[in-house]
């Protein structure tokens, strides 16, 4: 079983200690990954349930690493990530939605070496029986509470605020504060010195008139940035005067009632001044300070990442990642930083230039505007043979994903634009399509009118190039006039294509190579039309060719005509559904086809090729999607469950796999996200390539690969090993500036040296000579050692 | 791993257009289409055309009652002669071009100095309109004439007196050529479909060979080997060989009208593998102008002009094709010479005059001359050198760069001026993605706005650009009601508009009705 396409930007990642490492929530588990090749290192694995929160224990060397992880499984591991290993597990009894371990960001002072304290983390929970029990008018089920790590018994009782729903934490890099956002309000506590399960720190509150997103404390003033939903950033300095500092004995000179030299800080709120800057337009997502303190980044849903200077309120920018940004984090190196974006991308940053050198990119979201543009959003297309998907991605592209290697490969741009994360989405790329031996794919791009004209349709056809990626080979500009085009189907063996469209029509290309291979001409390839055929006007939702290509099947509205593809001939008319067709295939190498409706009366069909004729249906079924198995008399459905038995499974959908010949379920799964689902036979991964595996890709892009017939419990380990691992080769240091020192050749030194004397007894005369030539006693040492040892003389026997 | 900016800019492109099959853009057809063209008009239907054989290639155009000399430089009229009492027919340059012949309609054969246009000799024996007349290519003292009278002759220039006469024809001879390697041999072409080889020297006045065309023959030319003739009439350009006793090598059909006129070209360029080899070019009624390769016996160019083409001409030193049209307008057309080929020849006659004395001996380059700072910048790379290409940059019109700017007005008029419909119809689409374009066209003045609906009179019933400006003509009248109503030009660019698309209404309609003429029939044939 292969899981991946998780998502990389659920939670902030963190970089370990020498910013070589870049750790990742991913799911269930943390990826690591180098942060000068991209590449994936290792994975600690051992959460159940996707991970919320990630601490790395900060420490003087770089040889410690050390992460705290909090899980929605309820509990908080401490890992070694190098190795990886976990090393200690608390069972919190609740599930973590955020962590921070403000203890370790602390500068350790001479005393604490003598008597070490506990750490201890605050965690922001969900807990539900809570206010069941006390059954308040109010459901608040998020808690912020305390929990020792290292000496852990139970979490903490006390609890520090009750919020609505899980707010997260943020800490400030000095350790000092702590703070969360609640709606219009920020709370900030002053986290004690010495902390215990009991003690209660004060808190402080800050009002604001919008919702606030997102808090960061400056790293060493007290200086608190906010910014909410209107994309403003306030920024309180000297929060917490009054109430942090006077119980601490600093008192400051001024009377703690003079209340006309607060400019911008709204009444009674504890800080000396607020300021406001508004550039972003939509929500402000993330914001953090710099290293330094001097500058304050921000950034939102444009996809824009503002630099702002913390003095003078001057701007500078990263403008065109292309997506919105959710979050910024710093590395200990300090030319090292990275951005998470919406996309599934983690860019990481050359700092002072802002430059992006890498990029770690997970599989592409799932289209956030489909409710837009409902009908035209495409699913992913899968390539039988090599294990890819093809999924659409925002900027008008399509991604390339290996499902075997859990990586992406690459992206082609299907329209040529540029995407806006604010801009109102005009174009859509709705259908994307690969012949089974993924040798060439068909897209199909909708502009959308404005005010009901200059819509066009344009379909693409893409063969393989040199590099084994994609490049168009024909545009084809509204092929079915301005009908949509509802399918897209290529022959098996042939250079040829098939486009059904809501108009009524649907038309046969044919790759001009093959149309000049008799004339024994090769000459550019280039699609054109071959046939155009009709079925009473009907509207045609789904067409498929036969596993020989000799038949092809479009769907006309509630019935199947059957076509001979070469001559353009209506060969039969089968069937009579109780709604439209909307998606068909032919079973494997049987004969018998596939029909699924939905809408009101769903239902799925096996209709008999030889006899045509239904064979057998389900009624009442809502499919999401099916796929037949090439070879064999299999397929596999993915079905929505109906809300009466919702409960008494988990998930929300379920795949049946079917004999084709068998009404009855071979095997069935349950499966959740299953809206916007897909599903896929592939060719099992090169080492066993008998086999067939079944894919099931979730309305989030999550997907699994398993044996359909096997037992369940057959562990296919993920395929890394053509992952190849580079290892860091970057230069750091004296060799950044003045490259590689030439290597003492030792060798050649002792071989002059040495020549007169007899080889068995190199300790003898690896120290003659003058002392000035030696080579220093480092390099030697080993070289010593290794001579003192006996060799073995190998022995062949 | 992917690339690491996600964003790149992309200019608004116009639609890919399809691509004719059969065209394939090989060398020769290159060569044949680096001849820009250029009108000379305000003539009345040009018969012949021919140049004189020694540079700089003046060519003579016969034109009503005279004849006009061009400067195939500025393809200007240089002189113009005028002493024809009726339509001049032919016209021919000495081998030395200090003589030029002409004759008319009247039966006349004048001669005239080149270079003075004075009238020389007037030879008179010719009854009926003289149609032909031509110096033989290697003799400078005799003439040949052919009229309609079935006679041919051979003139003494000096005497003034015929020496010869040829029978032999039966209807109108109304071309001729002499052969490119024995000054005595002559072959002329009739109406009566008989093409006729001559010997001067012959004097029983009976023709050596001859062959059947089967047609009338409106053309003939010797090939440069002297062994060979290709003769023109009716459709078809035949190529015969009278080495081998006139035998038909092969006829080349491609024409549709008839074939008025053929003359030899050359591929003249240094390099490529059919340098210097000559093909044949031939004019015909239906307008198309085709160059014939006779060794690999294929058609390798073909244009097409807007009028029924007369007569043919092509330099030798392959510069300048010239035809003349029955409605009196001559293409002329130069080859465009590379900047590199001319300073070739100016630098190897610089060379001749002044590089022996120069020192031979290389300069070292020294700080203190700017050329040390450009030093190695011409160099070539060598065969195992890595390249690191300079990235390619995006080359932005006008309108791209308005709209990068967001000044989306600006770029519909920007692009509205620059008179490209396809690059229009990319803007409005951009701009219909980022839905602007309404707005646009309702901020536009009175003065833009006569632009645009000038654009949409000229395109919105093309077939190509319909579907978007048929809806947005619409929207735009809708819009923009109040301020067409206000302005007469507007009104005027209205009513266009509206006569373009009735127009458009009987088109479909007709075509409709022979659509279902048509569908019956075809339905009876798919049975």
């Amino acid at each position: 079983m292969i899981s991946g396409g998780k998502n990389y930007v659920s939670s902030a990642p963190a970089f370990s200690n020498d910013g070589k490492r870049l750790l990742v929530c991913s799911g269930s588990t943390v990826s690591v990954f180098s942060t000068a090749t991209g590449s994936l290192v290792s994975s600690l694995e051992g959460h159940s349930a996707p991970v919320t929160a990630l601490v790395v224990c900060p420490a003087s060397s770089s040889l410690l690493t050390y992460c705290w992880t909090a899980s929605v499984d309820c509990t908080i591991r401490h890992w070694d990530f190098s190795v990886p290993e976990c090393l200690k597990t608390l069972d919190l009894r609740f599930p973590v939605f955020s962590m921070v371990v403000p203890s370790l960001l602390s500068p350790r002072e001479e005393t604490d070496a003598k008597k070490r304290h506990d750490v201890f983390a605050y965690v922001s929970l969900q807990n539900d029986n809570a206010n069941a029990k006390e059954n308040c008018p109010k459901p608040s089920c998020g808690q912020i509470r305390k929990c020792n790590l290292t000496n852990f018994h139970a979490v903490s009782s006390l609890i520090l605020k009750e919020t609505e729903r899980p707010e997260s934490l943020t800490v400030s890099p000095s350790g000092k504060f702590l703070g969360i956002k609640d709606k219009r309000k920020l709370h900030i506590w002053k986290i004690l010195k010495v902390d215990s399960n009991s003690a209660v720190s004060k808190k402080i509150t800050l009002h604001h008139s919008k919702t606030i997103t997102v808090l960061t404390f400056h790293p060493m003033e007290r200086i608190v940035a906010a910014g909410d939903v209107t994309g403003r950033i306030l920024i309180w300095r000297g929060f917490g005067a009054k109430k942090f500092l006077h119980s601490a004995g600093l008192v400051n000179g001024r009377s703690t009632n003079d209340e006309e030299d607060k400019p911008g800080v709204r009444e009674n709120d504890d800080a000396e001044s607020c300021s406001t800057w508004h550039w972003h337009s939509s929500g402000v997502r993330l914001l953090s300070f710099s290293s330094d303190g001097a500058y304050l980044y921000s950034g939102g849903k444009e996809g824009v990442l503002v630099l702002w200077q913390l003095d003078t309120g001057k701007k500078k920018f990263l403008p065109r990642i292309g997506s919105p940004l959710l979050y910024f984090v710093d590395s200990p190196d300090p030319s090292l930083s990275s951005i998470s974006c919406a996309d599934n991308q983690i860019h990481i940053l050359k700092m002072p230039s802002l430059e992006i050198v890498r990029s770690i990119s997970g599989i592409k979201p799932p289209l956030s505007h489909q409710d837009i543009c409902e009908g035209f959003c495409s699913r992913a297309a899968f390539d039988y043979t090599s294990g890819l998907v093809a999924v659409q991605t925002q900027n008008y592209g399509i991604q390339f994903y290996s499902l075997f290697a859990n990586r992406g490969l690459y992206e082609v741009q299907v329209c040529e634009r540029n995407h806006q994360p604010v801009d109102e989405v005009t174009v859509v790329v709705s259908l994307v399509e690969l012949s089974v031996d993924g040798s060439i794919m068909g897209t199909v791009e909708v502009k959308l009118p404005e005010d009901g004209f200059g819509g066009l349709v344009c379909l693409k056809f893409w063969d393989l190039d040199d590099n084994k990626r994609f490049s168009v080979s024909t545009h084809i500009y509204e092929p079915h006039r301005d009908a949509h085009i509802s399918a897209v189907a290529f022959h098996p063996t042939r250079r040829m294509a098939v486009s059904s469209s809501y108009g009524g029509d649907f038309k046969i290309w044919v790759c001009k190579e093959e149309i000049q291979q008799k004339g024994q001409m090769l000459q550019n390839s280039g699609w054109m039309c071959h046939a155009v055929g009709s079925y009473k006007n009907k509207a045609m939702r789904a067409a498929a060719f036969s596993a020989d290509g000799s038949v092809l099947a479009v769907a006309a509205d509630t019935v199947i005509t059957l076509w001979d593809p070469n001559n353009n001939v209506l060969v039969a008319v089968i069937g009579e559904t109780p709604m439209p067709i909307t998606s068909l295939a032919f079973v494997g190498k049987s004969d018998y086809l596939l029909s699924v409706c939905h809408n009101s009366k769903p239902q799925l069909s096996v209709w008999s090729m030889s006899k045509l004729t239904a064979s057998w249906s389900y009624k009442h079924l809502q499919i999401e999607a099916v796929s037949c198995a090439i070879d064999l008399s299999y397929f596999a459905v993915l079905a929505l469950l109906p809300d009466c038995i919702k409960g008494k499974l988990q998930g929300d959908g379920i795949i049946l796999l079917f004999n084709v010949t068998d009404p009855i379920a071979v095997a069935s799964w349950s499966v959740t996200k299953a809206i916007g689902g897909g599903l896929a036979f592939l060719k099992g991964d090169p080492s066993e390539p008998s086999q067939t595996l079944l894919t099931y890709i979730n309305g989030d892009r999550e997907y699994i690969i398993f044996h359909p017939f096997g037992k369940e419990a057959f562990e296919l380990s993920t395929r890394r090993q053509d992952d190849l691992v580079f290892e860091e080769t970057g230069q750091f240091g004296y060799t950044s500036i003045y490259g590689e020192l030439p290597k003492l050749d030792l060798k050649r030194n002792l071989a002059s040296s040495i020549s007169s004397t007899a080889s068995e007894r190199p300790w003898e005369t690896i120290f003659s000579g003058s002392s000035h030539m030696l080579p220093p006693l480092t390099k030697l040492c080993s070289e010593f050692l290794e001579s003192l040892l006996e060799k073995r003389t190998p022995t062949v026997e | 791993m992917e690339e690491a900016r996600a964003q790149k800019s992309f200019p608004v492109k116009a639609k890919v257009k399809t691509k004719g099959r059969s065209q394939k853009r090989s060398p020769e057809w290159k060569y044949w289409s680096s001849f820009k063209t250029h009108q000379i008009p305000n003539l009345i239907s040009v018969p012949s055309l021919t140049f004189s054989p020694t540079p700089p290639h003046t060519f003579a155009a016969a034109h009503s009652a005279s004849l006009t000399l061009f400067s195939p430089q500025t393809l200007a009229p240089t002189a113009t002669i005028s002493s024809f009492s009726d339509a001049v027919s032919c016209a021919s340059f000495r081998s030395d071009s200090l003589l030029l012949a002409a004759s008319d309609l009247s039966g006349l054969v004048q001669v005239f100095d080149a270079k003075s246009r004075a009238p020389l000799r007037r030879l008179r024996s010719h009854t009926r309109p003289c149609r032909f007349v031509h110096f033989p290519r290697l003799d400078k003292l005799h003439l040949i004439s052919a009229a309609d009278d079935a006679l041919v002759k051979l003139w003494d220039v000096a005497e003034e007196t015929p020496i010869v006469d040829f029978l032999g024809h039966k209807d109108y001879v109304r071309c001729g050529d002499s052969s490119p390697v024995n000054s005595d041999l002559f072959v002329t072409g009739s109406y009566d479909h008989v093409v006729k080889l001559w010997d001067a020297r012959v004097r029983d006045s009976k023709s050596s060979l001859h062959v059947n065309h089967g047609a009338p023959v409106q053309d003939v030319v010797f090939l440069p080997s002297g062994g060979m003739v290709a003769t023109a009439g009716g459709n078809s350009v035949k190529l015969w060989d009278l080495i081998g006793g006139g035998k038909l090598v092969y006829s080349m059909e491609s024409h549709n009208k008839t074939v008025t006129s053929i003359c030899l070209g050359r591929i003249g360029r240094d390099s490529g593998e059919d340098s210097n080899q000559f093909r044949i070019m031939s004019v015909g009624l239906d307008g198309y102008l085709k160059v014939f390769d006779y060794g690999a016996l294929k058609v390798t160019h073909s244009i097409r002009f807007p009028a029924p083409l007369l007569s043919v001409g092509y330099s030798q030193d392959c510069s300048t094709r010239v035809i003349g049209t029955s409605n009196g307008v001559i293409y002329a057309s130069k080859r465009k010479v590379k900047q590199v080929e001319k300073e070739k020849v100016s630098e190897s006659s610089l060379f001749w005059r002044i590089a022996p004395l120069e020192r031979t001996e290389k300069k070292v380059l020294r700080p203190s001359h700017f050329r040390y700072f450009h030093r190695g910048q011409g160099e070539k790379p060598s065969e195992g050198d890595y390249l690191v290409m300079r990235p390619k940059k995006v080359k932005l019109a006008e309108h791209d760069k308005l709209l990068n700017k967001f000044r989306h007005a600006d770029a519909l008029i920007s692009v509205l001026e620059s008179k490209n419909p396809g690059n229009v119809l990319a803007v409005m689409e951009e701009l219909v993605a980022r839905r602007k374009l309404l707005k646009c066209v309702s901020n536009l003045d009175a003065e833009k706005l006569e632009l645009l609906l000038v654009f949409l009179h000229k395109y919105c019933t093309s077939p190509r650009y319909s579907s978007l400006l048929m809806g947005f003509t619409k929207k735009v009248l809708e819009m923009r009601a109040d301020e067409i109503r206000d302005s007469e030009a507007l009104k005027r660019h209205v009513r266009n508009l509206k006569r373009s698309v009735e127009e458009e209404i009987r088109v479909q309609m007709s075509l409709q009705e022979i659509q279902g003429i048509i569908s019956p029939l075809l339905k009876i044939a798919g049975r």
